[in-house]
């Protein structure tokens, strides 16, 4: 089984050999946790296999999928050669299903991108989070629905009984630092944007914001600031804002 | 005999009263001259690091990219700020006029088409412009991206409804407007030109304090701050191309 396909249709095959390396086994199911290109892309390497995905995941690819696509190309240029959109076949609903002996509980949340796949083998303990943990790399926010249904999220993802943590984006973890450091920085990015509207700060002032300290070992934190504060921080000056017109 | 009047005549061609030596452009672009003809024309200018114009190194979201100009390190009274992104087929953004009461400070968000420098060209009282530059990277397409006001049912009601606020700073006060209002610039097939050319800030007693002509660089629903210098409620006037006038009141 796979879990996410990777960016392009040449990840996706460098994926495939590098299974093939492990086992002689064939790949006989393929999950993507959610639509975002870096997760989706690879999904032609696993033609013979099925896709499946969360019903929002499915309906992002087929709506953002090609303008997603295009951003990639833009960005890496010929390492997307021939990658084209494969929007999943199936569609998951969550709780437990079983593939061979390991009865994998499926969760869905929203927080990170608005349809967000989790995915607990029950028999394992590992926990495949996608990017609802991002584990020493800045979060990202382009599609998330709001700061605080992240963070609800992950209070009931810690709660499952997992031993092995796989973050979205970030080193495997047996302890709950990814947690702890996820929840510290979304907790400071929403005080910060929060605060920053209350005070009428302009987008360029709130982008020239610090990094606190503690944040030091997050990589892409300055630059993830800049896009986060582009995604969100109208949001937050709305509701500090009143209405004036007469 | 002649000599005397020669070395005038050579001094007053070399050298008239208004040249400056512009210094080199922190952003060179095939565009610069063009626009300064058409904008500066022959007025004395200069590059000049002390007019800010600050915005993200790059565009996340090009049809909406924070930018902010500040002049307020520019010895002498600011009479006049021109803003234009350089690249963009429709380049001008705006024309700012801020009285004695308001600072030679705006923000204001707008749309970029690519890559491009961004300009802010100053005029002081002695007629000399100071230009500051920067220059922000973009995937592009913010000009010609479909309306995203458009595609939200029952916008025509909000238009020119005004959302707003007044922060308080040291020794001054911030006012921050984000007006209802698609800003179409002629670019989408079958929409015409349709955005707020006008805008006016006014006292508590209707004495003009700042003018800001619009151009449709600026994004749709149009977010603007200005700094004013003293406490008291303003009122913003506003009007479009199409003759819709729009009013505000803020404390
Ligand atoms: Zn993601």
């Amino acid at each position: 089984m796979v879990i996410d396909s990777g960016p392009s249709l040449r990840y996706g095959q460098a994926l495939r050999s590098a299974i093939g390396k492990v086992t002689d086994k064939p790949v006989v199911q393929v999950l993507i946790t959610h639509h975002h290109p870096d997760h989706a892309l690879g999904n032609q390497a696993f033609a013979d296999a099925p896709i499946a995905a969360l019903p929002g995941t499915n309906a992002q690819l087929a709506k953002e999928g090609d303008g997603l696509t295009e951003n990639m190309y833009r960005m890496v240029g010929d390492w997307m050669r021939g990658t084209q959109v494969r929007v999943p076949e199936q569609t998951l609903e969550p709780g437990v299903k079983r593939f061979g002996s390991h009865p994998l509980r499926l969760l869905a949340f929203t927080g990170h991108s608005g349809a967000d796949l989790a995915v607990l083998d029950e028999k394992t303990g590992v926990l495949f989070t996608g990017d609802l943990v991002f584990y020493q790399r800045a979060l990202t926010t382009p599609h998330s629905p709001g700061l605080l249904q992240w963070m609800e999220d992950l209070q009931q993802l810690q709660g499952l009984p997992w031993t092995l943590l796989v973050p979205g984006h970030g080193p495997v973890s047996q302890d709950r630092r990814p947690f702890e450091q996820m929840m510290d920085y979304l907790g400071w990015l929403d005080d910060l944007l929060r605060d920053s509207a209350a005070n009428g700060l302009e987008m360029n002032e709130v982008i020239a914001t610090p990094i606190p300290e503690r944040f030091a070992a997050v990589k892409m934190s300055k630059y993830e600031l800049i896009r986060s504060v582009s995604h969100l921080y109208p949001r937050y000056e709305q509701a500090a804002m009143a209405r004036v017109e007469q | 005999m002649t000599r005397v009047p020669l070395l005038l005549l050579a001094l007053c061609l070399g050298a008239p009263a208004h040249a400056l030596d512009p210094g080199p452009d922190p952003v060179p672009s095939v565009m610069w001259e063009f626009y300064r003809k058409q904008w500066i024309g022959d007025e004395p200018y200069r590059f000049d690091q002390r007019v800010k114009v600050v915005a993200p190194p790059f565009a996340e979201d090009a049809r909406q990219v924070p930018l902010q100009v500040d002049a307020r390190d520019v010895p002498g009274r600011v009479r006049r700020m021109l803003v234009w992104a350089e690249l963009n087929p429709l380049p001008r953004i705006v024309d700012f006029a801020p009285g004695p009461d308001v600072l030679p400070w705006l923000a204001v968000r707008i749309r970029i088409e690519q890559a491009t420098p961004l300009r802010a060209a100053v005029q002081t009282e002695d007629g000399v412009w100071h230009v500051g530059s920067t220059l922000i990277d973009a995937a592009g397409g913010g000009c010609t991206a479909p309306s995203v006001v458009r595609s939200q049912p029952g916008w025509e009601e909000r238009l020119g409804q005004v959302l707003g606020g007044r922060y308080p700073r040291e020794d001054f006060s911030r006012l921050r407007l984000s007006v209802a209002h698609p800003m179409d610039n002629g670019l989408m097939a079958g929409i015409p030109e349709f955005f707020i050319e006008h805008a006016e800030l006014f006292d508590a007693a209707g004495r003009s304090l700042a003018t800001l002509e619009l151009w449709p660089a600026v994004s749709e629903n149009p977010s603007l701050s200005f700094d004013l210098r003293r406490p008291g409620p303003v009122r913003l006037s506003l009007r479009d191309n199409n003759g819709n006038a729009f009013d505000a009141a803020i404390e």
